[in-house]
This record gives structure tokens, sequence and C-alpha cells, in this order.
């Protein structure tokens, strides 16, 4: 079976797996975290074609032919081997949290809500980041980072 | 650890004698480290008590922390573990302060044990890193950037006194060019010598970093997704781990067998040991590890059944331990107003959403060296364990990776050890993450607690006295440890942090127990700190409600006239103006105040809070907090937010229960924690009191549920005294 990886074809070896587990443990894709198992924390949060998905309770299987991002594949590496962060990225590096482990849940989520969305109200912000668990607390940073970032993607970084 | 006695910096200054140095050693490599002796926090009150009489020593000469400067950059490596406090960056600004380099000059690298020395200040605990080793590192980062110079005038033919240092080169005095930090390295031959003393250290007023916001020298590789945790360890050709675990705690395997668990597919091998209590399986994936784990045949023998009330029961305050006994409180309570109270706070967990895990290789042969991965805020303690397990003579290399939150829960690591066995029986490596289910249920607790306050107020507002009686679940006291020896002690010594009302009280008794609970109970951020602090700032709110006085004023009345005491007025006072305490709250809201002292910190806060639904919304949190000196003012107040929505997370839903030996909740579902839509605002202000810093990771988590009951009371007239706050 073969899925899309962050823009690549990738060959899954292990079809009755959980998408999370493919990421991490087949593909090394480590940037994905799990966390909860049942879908509530949102650590394991990737973009399946464009929408954000619980890569924790969703069956690979479910995924081929889809488009799978992951926070891996966000930023763009330009032809001298710069990268250039993605606007949520930025914003997030301006607004950090603390640990990070539950960055996936909070960068996918704002990826998603501002390709749909690219002047959200506060209230959009709150239903889409709010899905979303953070124990060390950085919620308010949260809420900092997705403005900010929808402020980027206007300014067209 | 063991031979250094507790709340007592043993730093010695850095000398020709204790300063590591490779000048010249490698060709173009200058390395500069230096040895700590240093208070290992709050754990080593244990190791005090337990091995008590032994007094300092030299430390060994490991370096604690080094700097490596190569042509290409300056690489720092640092002792401490970043669980997402911002150290990493915090001592990165201290070194680039006296080093005259910018922040982003310098490569933050985690110390792994090859070269670092994991006994001495390589533990992440107790609020201490940045007060630890504040003025140390400073006289490390100094004394390299003093020897650069000499260097330097060496290699230029001029004055020392003529080079100007900054941003990582140095200026001559009447010349154009410059000379870099890295030209100096290179040109270097030979071998260096170190000056007697240490370099002088710089004047706070020519700080150009310290006290600066500072951006966290590790987000951007976070959000690229390629910091490594613990769960994140990856090493070729290893395998998946998964253990079985007891029903109930302090439960034995009486018997076990492999049974359908061996022909499961992917499943290399399932390995039992009866005597240490273990059975776990090896497969080619976690999935298939865990799924072959179900399969297992076994037999759980002994272990607890007790139930939530016989906890509750258990630990009741009443007799104990006197820990303070000032005036005659039987006296001071027969005047003036007298009122009581009980309150209480809960079994709570961590609730890190990084669930532990550890990767670890173990060589062939008895004595085949250990290599391990894992993310801990003590290697030190996860070594000794290995040692425990598989053998004291093994070699030990640990890598200390980036942590997903830790909280006093990895303050060990006992993935490490058991992925430790499965890989000895494997010869493979072997990753062990649990799942959020096992790190819920297998852990220890913040303990509960139960406290009864008397008191009495004269009617100008007074405290004439107040008789204090508590009761918690072991926090500090290892199970190692002999029970008698605990029993005879009587309390527990993180028990009692946060316990004491800092006011000027002329009769003031304090009686305080432990209890061993058959629940596994030990440290989460701030030890007794936050249920403490609960009791005792609610209770103040008690007196004050009770001598009819506004509370915020009541308390600038009754704090002493010590250092203390002002710099607690002060974050009150700064706490206060930020929440428009003297102006009323929008309509249907109400305010609440407490305050708190803990590792030198003082912090005050001011909630404001609304009934929605019948449920209690908070709105705004108004804190202040005075750590001495503030190193990074973005990462002091990341650490003072997050302790409010901890403290708000366990002050509005945290609450475990037992039953059968077994606490009920097992995941977010049952166990749920504050979410982004219940976070208020918070603003903190920073105050600084002082040319030294204290800590910043737990002292704020304190005051947290008594503002918010406080505030509670002042709206609906109800006091809730249990934690959890249910109206």
């Amino acid at each position: 079976m073969q899925i899309q990886v962050n823009g690549k074809t990738q060959q899954v070896r292990r079809e009755d797996e959980l998408l999370l587990w493919v990421l991490r443990d087949e593909l090394g894709l480590t940037g994905t975290h799990y966390g909860c198992g049942i879908g509530l924390c949102g650590s394991c949060t990737v973009l399946v074609d464009g929408q954000v998905t619980r890569s924790c309770l969703t069956p690979v299987a479910q995924v081929a032919g889809k488009a799978v991002t992951t926070l891996e594949g966000l930023a763009k590496t330009g032809p001298g081997g710069a990268v250039t962060l993605h606007p949520v990225q930025q914003a997030f590096v301006e607004n950090p949290l603390q640990c990070a482990w539950c960055l996936p849940g909070h960068v996918m989520s704002a990826v998603a809500l501002l390709e749909a969305n690219s002047s959200p109200t506060s209230e959009q912000i709150e239903a889409s980041a709010g899905i979303n668990l953070c124990r060390c607390g950085g919620y308010n940073n949260v809420r900092k980072a997705v403005a900010r970032a929808a402020e980027l993607k206007r300014g067209g970084l | 650890m063991s031979t250094l006695k507790p709340n007592k910096v043993l730093r010695k200054k850095v000398t020709r004698r204790r300063v590591l140095i490779g000048l010249g050693t490698t060709a173009g490599v200058l390395v500069v480290g230096v040895p700590l002796a240093l208070n290992a926090g709050r754990p080593a009150l244990v190791k005090y008590v337990e091995e008590n009489g032994t007094g300092p020593q030299d430390a060994p000469l490991d370096p604690d922390l080094w700097f490596e400067i190569t042509p290409a950059g300056i690489t720092f490596y640092v002792p401490k573990m970043e669980m997402g406090q911002g150290i990493h960056t915090a001592l990165a600004q201290i070194a680039a302060e006296e080093l005259e380099v910018k922040p982003e000059q310098l490569t933050v690298r985690q110390a792994d044990t090859a070269r670092g020395y994991a006994g001495g200040t390589m533990f992440t605990f107790g609020s201490n890193s940045v007060s630890a080793l504040y003025t140390p590192l400073r006289e490390a980062a100094a004394t390299l950037r003093e020897l650069l110079r000499e260097e330097a005038a060496r290699q230029l033919g001029v004055p020392a006194k003529n080079l100007t240092a900054a941003g990582g080169q140095f200026f001559i005095a009447g010349r154009r060019d410059t000379l870099t930090y890295a030209k100096v390295v290179e040109a270097k031959q030979g071998g260096g010598t170190l000056p007697d003393k240490p370099a002088r250290l710089k004047a706070r007023k020519d700080f150009k970093r310290i006290g600066k916001a500072m951006p966290r020298v590790d987000f951007r590789d976070k959000v690229m997704g390629l910091s490594t945790y613990g769960y994140d360890a990856r090493v070729d050709g290893m395998l998946y781990g998964a253990v079985a675990r007891p029903p109930r705690y302090g439960a034995t395997l009486a018997a076990a067998s492999a049974g359908a668990a061996a022909q499961h597919s992917g499943v290399s091998k399932v390995v039992i040991d009866l005597k240490a209590n273990f059975v776990g399986v090896v497969a080619d994936s976690r999935t298939r590890a865990r799924d072959a784990v179900k399969k297992l045949e076994l037999r759980w023998e002994g272990g607890t059944t007790v139930n939530q009330a016989e906890i509750e029961a258990q630990v009741r305050a009443g007799a104990g331990v006197v820990v303070r006994r000032r005036g005659n409180v039987g006296a001071a309570l027969e005047q003036g107003t007298r009122i009581e109270a009980e309150y209480s706070t809960p079994l709570a967990a961590h609730a890190h959403l990084e669930p532990l895990a550890a990767l670890v290789s173990v060589a062939p042969g008895a004595k085949g060296k250990i290599e391990v991965w894992t993310a801990t805020q003590y290697p030190k303690s996860v070594m000794d364990d290995l040692h425990d397990a598989l053998g004291k003579d093994r070699e030990i290399l640990l890598h200390p990776t980036q942590l997903g939150g830790g909280f006093g829960r990895k303050a060990g690591q006992t993935a490490a050890v058991e992925a430790a066995r499965l890989s000895k029986a494997t010869g493979k490596p072997v990753h062990v993450g649990w799942t959020r289910e096992e790190d819920l249920q297998q852990a220890f607790f913040r303990p509960p607690s139960h406290h009864i306050l008397r008191g009495s107020v004269s009617e100008d507002g007074r405290i004439l006295g107040v008789e204090q009686f508590s009761a918690s679940g072991d926090i500090i006291w290892p199970a190692s440890m002999p029970e008698f020896v605990k029993d005879t002690i009587g309390f527990d010594p993180g028990g009692i942090l946060g316990l004491f009302m800092p006011y000027s009280i002329p009769a003031y008794h304090v009686t305080n127990r432990r209890e061993a609970l058959p629940v596994p109970t030990g440290f989460w951020r701030g030890l007794g700190v936050f249920p403490n602090t609960f009791a005792a700032e609610s209770f103040a709110d008690e007196l004050a409600h009770a001598a009819k006085m506004d509370p915020l004023e009541f308390r600038l009345k009754n704090l002493p006239d010590t250092d203390d005491g002002q710099r607690l007025r002060a974050v009150l006072e700064q706490a206060a103006q930020r929440a428009g305490w003297a102006t009323p709250p929008p309509q249907g809201r109400a305010r609440g105040v407490a305050c708190g002292l803990d590792v030198n910190t003082a912090s005050a806060m001011i909630a404001e809070v609304s009934l929605e639904n019948g449920q209690i919304r908070v709105h705004r949190m108004s804190v202040a907090a005075d750590p001495g000196l503030v190193i990074n003012p973005q990462g002091a107040k990341m650490q003072a937010e997050g302790s409010v929505v901890m403290g708000l997370s366990s002050t509005l839903h945290e609450v475990l229960t037992v039953k059968d030996g077994m606490i009920g909740s097992a995941n977010f579902d049952t166990y749920p924690l504050l979410t982004l839509r219940e976070t208020p605002q918070i603003d903190v202000d920073l105050v600084e009191s002082g040319d030294v810093p204290y800590g910043m990771g737990e002292p704020v988590i304190g005051p947290v549920g008594a503002a918010v009951a406080n505030a509670v009371f002042a709206l609906t007239g109800k006091r809730l005294r249990d934690l959890p706050l249910r109206l």
C-alpha cells in the first residue's frame, strides 16, 4: 500500500496499523505525537486532504490515495537549502508553547483554519484551537499565535 | 548528592583546580567546563536524612556544564533537561551575557552522562535550575572570556586591556579590524594557564542580555517536528516492547506464562521474570507488542483493594508532629472573633502529555554496557534503577531527551528499566512507550490532603492566633526508606511546603502528619505548595471576612515587616493594581485574592469569576511574582501562566478516585484537563527585588485554588472548602 506524506509517495508495510504509528515508527516522522489514543488531546493531529485528522484513531488504510501533511511537511526549503517556515510555524516561534508535545494539534488546526478563512474572528479561533489540549498551559499563546499567523499569511509570508 | 546538605548551595568558587580546561589539546578546540557541587534540590533531603552525618565533599572532576569553542562556533553543554520551562534558553542568556556573545552564537546542547556528571546538577526539579546555576555559570563564562582575551592579546601583541569583547569578537583599541573568538581559538597553540580567581563578573547595570525577553532557543526545531523527545528516540534495528500491568497497586505475579502471546504475529520474545514482578513482550511494532500482552496468561496476587472512602478516612488532620509552635494558641483563641474551617484536596495526576518512554540498548554479557535515551528529570535516578535491575557493574550512557512535560513524574523513568530488561533478553535495542492508560494509572500521584484550621482575629483586624492541623500522603519519602524512619520523623518535608501562613501571628501552632497510602504518591509540581496554600489562603480569607475587612487590606495589614513580608506586600499591591481591585468588578463578577511564598519567590494573584449555567467561570487572573531577579521575562511569564492554567485545572476539574485498589480514571475522558475555552485572560507582572534569581517553575501554582475559591465566596457567599470546587 502507498500513501502520500508531505508530497512524497511512501510505501506502507503494515496496512492494518493506525496512521499515527505508521508515520512515527515506520516512516520515522516523529513530529506527530501520541498523547491519549482517543482523539482528545490533539497531539497526533495531521491534515488529510486538508482536513484536521486525529491520526491516533485513523487506520492507515483510510488514507490510501489521500494527501497527508504533518508538522515536518509545512516548511519550505529553497534552492540554497534555506528553510522558510510556514506562517503558522513562524507565529508559534514568536508565541511559543512550553514543552510543545501538543504542538501538532495547535499548528495543524491553525493551518486548516487559515486555509479556509484568512481572517478568522476570535470566536472562530477558539472553536478551531479549542479541540486541542495543552498541559503546560500555553493556551493564551495559542490564541496569540493563531491570530498572528493570520496576520503573517495575509501579509504574504 | 548523598553528601550534600539540604537547602544550602554549596557552590565553590571556580578556581584553577576546579575549572577543567583542554586548551590546545585538540587543534583548534577550546573546552572549558566547570564542575559544581550543588544542592540537588528537594530530594536531597531524602538522601540526607537517610545517610545523615556526611559532609560536603569535593565534586568529582567531571564537568556539569562546559563550552566548546571551535572555528565553527561555540557549543554550550548544559546539565538541565528541557521540559518546556525554557531552561536551555535562560542558561544560554546567562552564558551569553558574560561571554559577550549574541545568544544566537551559542548552540545549546543537552549534556549526556558520558562527559557530564549525572549526580551533580543534572536534574530538573525544585524550581532550582536558574537559581543554582546563575553565579557559577557566569563565573565560568567570564573566565572563558578572559582566557580568550589573554590569548588574543598575545596573538596581536597588544595589552589585554586594549581589547573589548562584544558579539563574539574583540575590538582592538586604535584599530579598525577585529579578532573573532573563533580565530583566537584557531590560532591557539599549546596549553594554557587558568587564572587563580574567576574573572570579575559584570555589574548589573551593564547587562545586555539578562532581563531582556529572548526567544526560545529550541522552538524552531519544535515547530518543524525535529525535536527528539523520549517517545521519539530511534536507532536502527530497534524493536518495541510492552509490559503487563497489575490490576491493583501492590499486586504481584504469582504465575505467568506466555500463552498465545508467543504466537502473536511479530512477537520475537516473551520475557517472564517473576522475581522482578515483570512480564513483557517484544515485537516488531508497538501495536503487536501491546496486543500480545493481552494474550499473556497471568495470575496476580495480593495488593491493595482500598477504596476512596478509606483513603479519605486515613488522611484526616489531627494528631501529628508539631512543625511550628509560637505563643499560647489556646489563650489566643479565647480572644477576638474565633472561626474554624476544614479543607481538603484530592489525589491528582501529572498528566504530562508525553507518556513515559525510553529506548534502551543493552550490550551482550553480564557486564554489557547500557545505552539509554529517555525523557527524565533526573538521569542519576534512572541509572540507579538500571544498576539495581541489571547489575551494578554495567557502564551506562544516558542521553536525556527533550521532555513532553514532567511536573515531577519524570523524576525517574521506569520505562527505561522495562526497556532494558527487554533489550537484555533479546539482544536488540527496545523502545517502550507507555499508553495514556498506563501513564495515568501506573503512576504516583499528588497525595490527598486534609486541613483543620482554627483562628481568631481582633476587632481591628489583627490575627491573634491560629491553630492548624494538616495531613497528607507521602511526597518525598521514597518507598525504599524504612517505614519506622518515616514514622519516627512523622511528617514528610514535601508535605509542609506552602503550609505556613506568611502573616504575623503572635500565637501560631502547626501540626502535620504524613500518611503512607496504599496508592502510590509523590512529587507533583510544587509538592505541598498547591494543596497547602489552598487551605492557608482560603482560611486567611475567612479570617478577613470574620474581621469584616477587605481581604486585600487584611493581608497587607497582617504581613510582617520582614523582607518576605515586604515582598509579599509588593506583589499583592501589583496584582491588585492590575486587577483593578479598587474599582468594582463588572456586573455579575467578583474577585478573590491569594498569595504565597515558595523557593523564595513571592507571588500574588487576583481571580475574577462569574457563574455561567451554574458553573464557575474564571475570566481574569492578575498575577504578580517576584523571583528576585528575572533572567528572561518571556520565559518567566510563561512559567507563571502555565502554573495558573495547571492550578485552575486542579481547582475546577481534577480529581482521582480509587476503587478496588486502582484509580478509576484511565484517560482524559474521565480525567478532564482545563481547555483553551476555559482559560481566562492571564496578566503577569514581574517584580524584581534583588540581584539573584529564585525559582519560577512552581511557586505561582500555590495561590491559584484559594484565589478562585475566595472569588466564588465574594460572588455567592458560599465558601467552597474542597477541591475541585463544586457549587
